[in-house]
This record gives C-alpha cells, structure tokens and sequence, in this order.
C-alpha cells in the first residue's frame, strides 16, 4: 500500500506490479513519501575469529528479512530500496551477537539510529550513522561438559554420600565417648551407651555365613543379604 | 543438662534416617542431569542439517575462475555456487523472500564477475565476487522518467503494456560489464511504439547511454523475447503470421518480418509459442496453430528459418562446439532422456555428443548452461541439468556425475512414520496374529500352536547359529538399518514436494531412501501450495503394508488426485485415482475398516460426499452420525459446518448445520488452525495455590480462525475467533489494532499461542490464551460440543518478543505427559525450543499472587542462546516444523523444513525416562561395590567397638 504513490513516480520498470497488485486493489489515501533510501554501514568482524569466509556468513536484516543487506570484503554493507520508516538493523552471524540497531528515516531523507528499546519504545539513545555494528559476544549455544577435578569428584552427591555417614558414624560415637559427656551424662550413660551401640549394630549376615549359603545355591538369600546391607547404609 | 543426651540422640535418630531419605534423593537426581541443552561433543549426534538451493532459474559454468564451478540462481531467490565435481553448494547466499529477491537476470560470469538482478520496481543490482560470493556492490536500478510520469496513459489503469500479464516484456541482458535494460513500450499510439534500450555500467550503476528504436510492429498483444542482440516478437496468436526481428544495437539497421510460408513452407495457420533458445546463438523457435511441432528461426542479418520440424517437448538449447554451434534437443520418453546433437546451420548429428540416460532423478530435463572445452582427447560436453521436477543434474561426456534432489527445498506436507518391524519379529508376530487358531467357542487350538511355536523357535536358532557359524543372512527384503528401533527414534519421513515429488528421507542422518513422482499434480491453492498427506494405515499392521494417501489438485483442471502409496519402501500401492470433481475439504476418519485401512472422507464443491477407497463407505456410514465437517472459504468468508448424520450405507449425505459468515469487504481470512488429531492431554486441570482444580476446557472442536482487516478503516487489525465447528458456536473472539502480519498460531490442548507484529510500539508480540471449564468439569469422560454450553474462562496475556518469527510450532509427545514447548523458528535462521511456561497465561503480575510451578510476569520473552536446537546451523527461510512423537514420552522429534532441511530430537521436560547417552556407569557401580564394601568394614569396626565397650 505505501508504495503505490511510489509507483507513479519512480516507475521504472513493471516488475513489481505483480508484487504489489494485491496492496493497489485496496484504496490508500495517505501521502506517503515516493523515495527510496540506502542504510549504510559497517560490520566489524568478532575479534580473535578465523576470518576468512565470515563475511559470507553474515548478513545484516532490516525489519527481520523485509530487507537484506550483504557485507562487502572489509565489512561494510548497504541495504537498497529502503522507504522512509523505521527499521530494526540486525546483524545475523550464525556465531556472534551483534546488537541490533533501530534506524529512522523520516519523510525528509533524516537519518536517525538508536539504540532499540522494545519494552520502553519512546526511549532514545542516539547512535552514530552511518552504522558501525560491533560483535559483543560470541553464542554460547552449548553446555560446558565438567572437567575432572578433585574438589569436583569430592563434593560429588555419591562421594559424598559414601563419606558422610562413614563420618556419622565412625565421629559421633568417639563424641559420645567424651569424657565431658559422660560426666554429664551420669549413671545414665552406660544405659546411654548400650542403646547408642544398638544403633550401629546392624544384624547384617556374617560373610561366612552368606558365603555358604551361595554355595549352597540359595541366591534369593543371597541378594536379600546385599540388599539389606545397602539399606542400613 | 539431663535432657540434653535424649535430646541429641532423638535428633540423630532421625538425622539418620533422614539421610537415607536423602541419599535416595541424590542417587535419583544424580541419574537424571538436568539440562536442556546440549553439549558441544553432541553436534551432529541427533541432529542433521541439509541445504539447498532450489529449482534453477538461471546457471552459468565459471570457467574464469581457478576453481572451477557452477554459479546458479533459483526460483527460492538463491544465488550460490556449486562444486562442479561434487555438486555441494560452495557458497550461497539468500535473497530477499517473495517478489523483492526474484532474481530476474544472472550474467557476467563469462567475464568474470557475477552480476545479478533483483526485486521489482526498482530492481536491485548486485555485483558479486565469483570466487567467495563476498558482495563487490549494489545500487538500486532507479530512474527519473519525466516523460513517463506525464504520460497519462501509463498508470495502472491502462491496458497493455502495463497489465501485469506481460510483466516479462522487460527484458535483461548483461554482457562485457553492461547491463542493458530492455522495455518494449506501447503508448497506444502505433507510431510511438519503441524499444527502449537503457546501458548501464553493470558494477557502479552509473547509466551510460538510452536509446530508443522505432518498432511499429509491437502491438498490445504482442509476444516479444529476447535473442541477444536481437528482438523477436510476434502478434496476438490469432493473427500473427510474421516474426518481426529487429536489431537492438545497430542504430540503422531496419527490422525483419519473417511470414509464415518462409518458416512453415505453407501459407496456412497462425505462428504460436514464440520462444527463444537459450545458448550462444540467437535463435528462436516458434510453432504453428499450438502444434505438436515448432521450427527454428537463425537469426542473422538474414534471418533464415531451418525447414526441420522438431517435437514441441524437445528442450532446445545452443552451445559452442569446435568452434561451430550445436543445437542441443533434449527429450524425454520412458524414463529416457536423450540429449541430440547436430550442427545447428546442417542439422547433421554429431553422435559423439549425444547422449542418452535414464535415472530416476531426471524426469523432462532441459539443459541450463552446457559448455564444450576442447580437450586432448576431443571433445566432450558437461550439461546441467534442470528437471520437471526439480532436481539438477551435471552430465559429463555422456555419464551422470552428480544429482541433486533441489525439490526438497520447497516442501509441502510431511509425515513421520515409524518404520516396520524386523524380519525376525514379524515372524514372531505372525506366530500370534493368526485368527484361524481361536477355535468357534473361543479355545486356543494347542498341538498347532505348539507346533508353531517349534519352527518358528527352530527357525531363529537356525539364525543364530548361521550367524555364528558365519554363514550370510537370507536375502532380506528390507534394509537391515530400516526397522524399528527399541525407542521409536528411528522414523521414515515422508515429505511431499511442491514438484510432486514424494521423498522417503530416514530421519537418523537424512538419507532418501526412496522417491517417487506423481505428474501433474500441483497444491490446492495457489498461494499456499498446500497438498494434504494422510496415513491411511500405520505400520503396525503386518501383513497389511502400510500406506499413505496424497491428496493434490490437478494441474490442468483443478480437480482431485489422490495417490496411495507405501511410505517404507515408495511403492505405489494402485494407480493415481483423478477424481472427477473439486475437492473442498478432507478428513481422514477415525474407524478402520477391517483391512486396517482408515477412509478417508471427501467433500467436493458440490457439497456431496466421497469416500475413499470407495469400499469404504459403509464403514464410513457406520459413524455418519458423529461425524462433522467444516469448510472455510477464503473468498467469500464463508464457514459451515456439515453433519453426516442422514448418510445411509449406501450413500453419504453431507446436511449443512451451521453458518458463519464473515464479511468479506472487511474481513479476510488468513488461517484456520485447528488442534492436532494425534495430541493427548494428559492433565485434565490445574491445581492452583489454594489446592482447588480450574479444569481445562479442552474441546478437540475448538478451531481458530485467524482474521485480518482489509479495507482503509479496518485496516491493520488481527481478529481471532474461537469457534467449535461441530456446533457452530463462537466461543470466544479477540480483536487486536494496529497489528500486522505475518501471523503465526499455535492452537494446542486448552490454549492458543500467536504472533504478530505491533505497529504501534513497532515490535513482535506473541499473545497467548487459555481456556478454563472453571472449577467442575462438565464432564469428565468425554468432551461433548452438543450439550456443552458452558463458555470457557479465558486467560490471556501478551508478551514482548525480540526476535522476528518464521514458523510456530507446539512439541507433542506419545501421551501427553511431558509439558508442552513451542519450537519458534526465527528469521535470523535459529530454532528456538521457547517452554509454554513463559508464555504461561497465568503468569501473575503482581508478584505475591504466586503460584506453584508459574514464573512471574515479565514483558519480554528472553532468548536464551543454549535453547537454540540447531545451535550454528541457520535455517533459511523456514516455511514449515513437523512434530512427532517417538516411542519415548520425553522425546518429541522436530523437522525443520524451509530452504534448508533439519532434523533434531528435543526433551521438553528432560529425558526423564532414559538413561543419557553418557551416562557414567563405571562410577555407580563403584560407588554401590564400595558401599558394599564399607558396609562390611564398619559392621566389624561396630562390633570390634561393642566388644571394647562391654570391656570396660
């Protein structure tokens, strides 16, 4: 629709009729600038990249495809046949962010960047045009696999797992076995003691005992015994 | 200090067996790492990537350059550069989509450098570098034309010249560095009719001259086309009786009419098909009254007209051989294509350039661009390709060097199916799937089944023990890789072509295994080329094969096709069914009939109904009563829902129930979405923080059709309405203002995700609904439209979204269990996995409203880069994502399809009910044998110590 205006004036060539024979059915009042502009700039390639081929990896993209833009050997680009408005400039790299740029060009021919603000739309940060778009980042699209460390391997849920209730209970009774606590404790520690020891006396199979009965060829037994033992784990 | 001891020990106690808990706890969670994305060693483990460029427009052999190439343009606005001895794309670069990237003139290869042009009014002219496709330069072909602007013939409104039809009358030629731009015009005024030849310096712009040639001859009607360097044009096909050919460069010279008898030998009939023949000579060929037969006209000063009457198939094209010119005609008949060569002023053949050949690949090509280098050993030819149905082919002395398969590039329907069983377990199968053993009160026939049971069990102990013997397997039918897997990861991909070109890809690392082609069969629309796959019976159902059923149009008549076929090996199960009438809508039924076979129902434009295979109808009829159909009319605006319900086995009897109508001065429909028929809902409501349930509404009737605004007041806005289809009723209706397109809907279980863009703050949105039966359900068994009457609880909310959109698509899972995702692919080529938890309704603005599992509101929907599943591997212009679930519930498959194709698998809710591929068995088992082990140790340190405490 906003082009029909354009049409009458800059037509070239018909090629566009086709294109555009939907939007010229509908009736269009509105006065719409008849020019056509070119943004200009310039990519700077990421830092510390191979650089041969990243131009051809990059294009830059007004208005998520609506223009394309191709970058030059040294990184400039220009994107052609542009109607004044306002347009979000991207730089698509598939391993670098860029980041983006709003130009406004109003009916004059004024060129205007900032920065873009989607949420707060009427904030203006003003950038230098002609564009000068430079990488902040590189994607990080992937997880970082651990690396072995012994803090890691340490602090690991199962290592820990093993060595805590190994600490319980080979620490705590030699706390209980204080001398300190026994005082306190009294006449009543002895009683204390017993029922302590009960705790970490686990009525596990003896190893000769489970050995026979393998042999014996009982393995119910058997996994019931190793399964009884991890439990008291 | 006396309460201390039971105090501490009760705490231990319990600290003890809270540990267990915990330790419980850590081994689970240590089984299961928790992480979405993936790992920099994983690129390529799950996942392919294949890129393509399209059909072939315009190609050109780079002989200039060191490394020697193929530089192509295509129908996908692609320019890129292709490997001449392996086909691989070299470099590519997309254009602009639609009309504003198509590339309308490629040249200058020769000269070494690539020029290309561009778009519509006004063109874009750019200058590539040959050897990386870095961009040289671009200017816009834009011109001031005062005395055009004054004319006030030229507008619009005017006729001729201008009327879109004839927009190929602009002509290009790009030759030593010029580019000429070539416009017939016509004035209605016969003695103004001129060529206009505009120069200009092909790599700065700058316009070097504009010349005017006088052309009476041009008329409204006229056909012209261009054979460098001259014009040829002929009258309307009722009256031409002349080729009129006029010089474009030579300022004097005067123009030729060559009439009928001097090309024909006769005086009767009138010329038709004026074409020209691409290559080194110009040469255009012309046929008479639409014949079967053209002729070809030499242009020169002296224009002489060849007396051989070649076939109106027979693809011409004119290439440089020893030094003298070849006609090369190109034909095509069962399966062959021969590519005869003769002297082109002789018509001699010349034998050592013919070639002949048949691949499956290569249905009714033409020759692109073809080049004949001397070599030491004569000469020979290299011909590309380009066929009816897409693919590109490089021909080299007579032998086939490379295909590509370039109809991938334009998909229109997909299936994933999952691949047939094993040899081995057929037979299993067979042994238990066989009818005859139930006797007639229902007893198993046990001597018979035993004895079955021994040979098929003798049977695969006569496998093992040959394959341990090492003898060879018997000859299988089946590709041994091509069977189901134990998760049903492994699938067959079925994607239908724009070109009718149907492919069998296996989706473990994108291999066509097979191809078939359906002739003359185009989408169903136009605009959207939309062609409809249904499967018809899966491939569960040995012995039945399993099969699948396209749906297209016909590409003269309109009327429906219907191709059946089997998706595992690409063999066509019966004949291409044309039907004999217009198909309007489609659905496949939920019944089978006792073959397996799901029928597929038909509604043609005269509103009765078809049943396909025809066989089926009294299946059909069986469940006429609930079944509904619904049709939406573009043009006209008009929904309305149909009832089968007065079908008789005999006849099915589609009775109109319903009616919306839409107004068309106003409204426009964009896109009917409705919920996909394989999804589950597993949850049938949402627990909410005071631990009441809000039930789902979830009505598998519920469509939305998306409306846009046409008109000046109307204009931008999104209209989005919610209605059952099998009551007719509008559920629920959302106008959005100051929104254009494009529009992309998602519609799953209970809510509605869909994107547009906001004019007004000039930025993306994705605004989301959901919809609540509140808090009963009306009925807990089964959704019904008819006594439903409830209107739902609507709960919406808008986001920001940072990002432009090509593509929606919601995951889906075998049972609904794991939460949904939203695949969202990107216009900067990435694949975003977006979780439905952050476009979630509900979730809360003020943030004390908390409830469990919701994230507080936020504007803006953050991209995170680790939840792009093609990490560097874009995606150009993706015009379609095809979910299916796999035989895991955590698992959903995703291809991507667009230019480019991608395969990927993605856990929404983490591979929960798999072991990861690097899961580390080695550490558990030594963590369990050393807890084993100190299990042991500490029972005899506790007795050691029981013993020195009864000591004391």
């Amino acid at each position: 629709m906003l082009i029909k205006m354009a049409f009458l004036t800059r037509l070239v060539s018909l090629l566009l009729i086709i294109c555009q024979i939907s939007s010229v059915i509908g009736e269009n009042d509105e006065e719409v600038s008849t020019d056509r502009y070119v943004i200009e700039g310039k990519v700077f390639p990421p830092e510390n990249a191979i650089l041969t081929g990243w131009q051809l990896m990059t294009h830059v993209m007004a208005n998520g495809g609506e223009h394309l833009g191709y970058l030059r050997e040294d990184g400039s680009f220009t994107i052609s046949n542009v109607p004044s408005g306002s347009y979000i400039i991207e730089v698509v790299n598939p391993n670098y962010a860029y980041e983006p740029v709003r130009v406004e060009i109003n009916s004059k021919g004024k060129f205007r960047a900032r920065k873009v603000n989607l949420i707060q739309t009427s904030q203006v940060i003003q950038v230098p045009y002609p564009l000068k778009m430079r990488p902040f980042a590189p994607f990080r699209y992937f997880q970082l696999r651990e690396q072995w460390r012994v803090t890691d391997f340490l602090f690991n849920p199962m290592v820990l797992m093993m060595i805590l209730p190994l600490l319980l209970i080979m620490v705590l009774p030699k706390i209980m076995n204080d001398p300190e606590t026994r005082k306190i404790a009294g006449t009543r520690s002895f009683q204390e003691m017993e029922q302590l020891n009960s705790l970490t006396k686990y009525d596990m199979p003896e190893m000769s005992e489970m050995i026979t009965t393998f042999f014996a060829g009982e393995e119910k037994q058997k996994s019931k015994a190793v399964k009884a033992a991890k439990k008291r784990q | 200090m006396g309460p201390f001891v039971p105090d501490l020990r009760g705490k231990f106690n319990r600290f003890l067996s809270d540990i267990q808990l915990l330790q419980y706890l850590i081994v689970f969670f240590g089984l299961f790492n928790l992480s979405l994305c993936l790992y920099e060693d994983q690129v390529g483990k799950f996942d392919w990537r294949q890129n393509y460029v399209g059909k072939i427009k315009f190609a050109s052999f780079d002989t200039v350059s060191a490394a020697k190439k193929i530089i192509v343009a295509t129908e996908e606005n692609v320019v890129a550069a292709l490997n001449l001895k392996s086909g691989q794309i070299l470099w590519r670069r997309v254009l602009e989509q639609g009309c504003a990237g198509h590339v309308r003139a490629l040249g200058g290869v020769s000269d070494g450098d690539l020029i290309t042009v561009s778009g519509g009014v006004p063109a874009i002219v750019r200058a590539w570098d040959l050897a990386t496709g870095h961009i040289l330069n671009e200017w816009p072909l834009a011109e001031q034309n005062p005395e055009r602007l004054d004319s006030p013939l030229i507008s619009f409104n005017t006729t001729g010249l201008y009327d879109p039809e004839r927009i190929e009358d602009v002509m290009w030629h790009i030759k030593d560095g010029t580019l000429h731009h070539i416009l017939p015009t016509y004035n209605g005024d016969a003695h103004k009719t001129e060529v206009e030849v505009t120069s200009y310096d092909s790599k700065t712009g700058e316009k070097l001259k504009s010349r005017k040639i006088d052309a009476a001859f041009i008329s409204k009607e006229s056909t012209c086309v261009l054979a460098v360097p001259y014009i040829a044009c002929i009258d309307q096909p009722d009256l031409a009786d002349k080729v009129y050919i006029q010089h474009l460069y030579a300022t004097d010279s005067d123009f030729q009419a060559i009439p009928v008898i001097q090309i024909f030998g006769s005086e009767t009939g009138h010329l038709s098909n004026l074409e020209s023949v691409p290559g080194d000579e110009p040469v255009v060929s012309v046929s008479r009254d639409n014949g079967q037969t053209k002729r070809i006209i030499v242009i020169n000063t002296e224009s002489a007209p060849i007396p051989n009457d070649l076939s109106k198939d027979t693809a011409l094209y004119i290439t440089t051989a020893d030094e003298g010119k070849v006609l090369l005609q190109t034909s095509f008949e069962n399966q062959v294509a021969n590519v005869a060569a003769v002297e082109l002023s002789t018509f001699s053949p010349i034998p050592n350039l013919s070639v002949s050949l048949s691949h499956n690949s290569i249905q009714a090509p033409t020759i692109v661009a073809s080049i004949c280098p001397r070599q030491p050993k004569g000469t020979g030819c290299r011909h590309l390709l380009s066929s009816e149905d897409h693919s590109v082919a490089l021909l080299q002395h007579s032998r086939l060097v490379w295909v590509r398969e370039e109809a991938l590039a334009n998909i229109v329907a997909v299936e994933m199916m999952e691949l047939p069983m094993s040899d081995r377990e057929q037979a299993i199968e067979t042994e238990f799937d066989q009818k005859e053993n139930f006797d007639v009160d229902g007893s198993w026939d046990v001597v018979s089944m035993m004895v079955r049971r021994i040979c098929s069990q003798a049977n695969q102990l006569k496998g093992l023990l040959q394959a341990v013997m090492g003898f060879s397997p018997p000859q299988s039918t089946q590709r041994a890789d091509l069977v189901r897997d134990e998760f049903g990861l492994h699938k067959m991909i079925v994607a239908v072509t724009s070109a009718g070109k149907i492919y069998g890809i296996e989706s473990k690392r994108g291999e066509i295994i097979w191809q078939l082609r359906v002739k003359n069969i185009t989408g169903f629309s136009k605009a959207s080329k939309k062609m409809v796959l249904y499967v018809q019976r899966g491939s569960r159902h040995f012995p039945h094969p399993p099969q699948c059923a396209l749906l297209a149009a016909d590409k003269e008549t309109g009327n429906g096709v219907i191709y059946t076929f089997n998706p595992m090996t690409g063999q066509p199960l019966g004949e291409v069914t044309r039907l004999g009438y217009k198909i309007k809508q489609s659905m496949l039924l939920h019944v089978s009939t006792d073959d397996f076979l799901r029928p597929i129902i038909l509604l043609d434009t005269e509103d009765s109904v078809h049943a396909f295979p025809e066989s089926a109808k009294a299946t059909a009829a069986s469940v006429a009563k609930s079944v509904y159909i619904f049709t939406a009319d573009q043009e006209t605006g008009v929904l309305s829902g149909f009832s089968l319900a007065y079908s008789t086995p005999e006849e099915l009897i589609a009775h109109m129930v319903w009616q919306v109508i839409l107004p068309t001065k106003t409204q426009q429909i964009v896109d009917v979405v409705s919920k996909s028929t394989i999804e589950r809902v597993h949850s049938q409501g949402r627990v909410l923080g005071d631990r009441s349930v809000l039930y789902k509404y979830i009505n598998p009737n519920l469509v939305a059709i998306v409306v846009q605004g046409v008109g000046s007041t109307h204009k931008n806005t999104l209209t989005l309405y919610l209605l059952d289809v099998v009551s007719g009723a509008m559920v629920f209706s959302v106008v959005h203002k100051r929104v254009r397109g494009p529009f992309h809907v998602v519609h799953s279980e209970n809510w509605l995700v869909y994107s547009y863009f906001n004019e007004k703050s000039r930025r993306t949105e994705i605004a989301t609904l959901e919809l609540y039966e509140g808090k009963t359900q009306s009925n807990t068994t089964a959704f019904s439209s008819l006594t439903t009457t409830v209107l739902p609880i609507v709960e919406r909310q808008a986001f920001i979204f940072p990002a432009s959109i090509e593509f929606l698509q919601e995951t889906i899972t075998e049972k609904g269990i794991t939460s949904k995702h939203i695949m969202v692919a990107l216009a900067n080529g990435g694949i975003l996995e977006l979780p439905w938890m952050l476009v979630d309704p509900r979730r809360p603005i003020n943030p004390e409203m908390r409830e469990e599992g919701v994230i507080p509101y936020m504007p803006e929907i953050p991209i995170q880069m680790d939840a792009i599943v093609n990490y560097n591997q874009s995606i150009a212009r993706v015009s379609g994502i095809h979910t299916s679930p796999s035989g895991l519930e955590s698992t959903c498959l995703v291809f991507v399809y667009g230019l480019d194709l991608f395969y990927t698998r993605v856990a929404p809710s983490k591979t929960f009910d798999v072991l990861k591929e690097d899961f580390d068995y080695y550490l558990i088992t030594i963590v369990l044998l050393a807890l084993t082990v100190s299990s042991y140790v500490t029972k005899k340190l506790a007795s050691r110590k029981a013993q020195k405490q009864a000591w004391k």
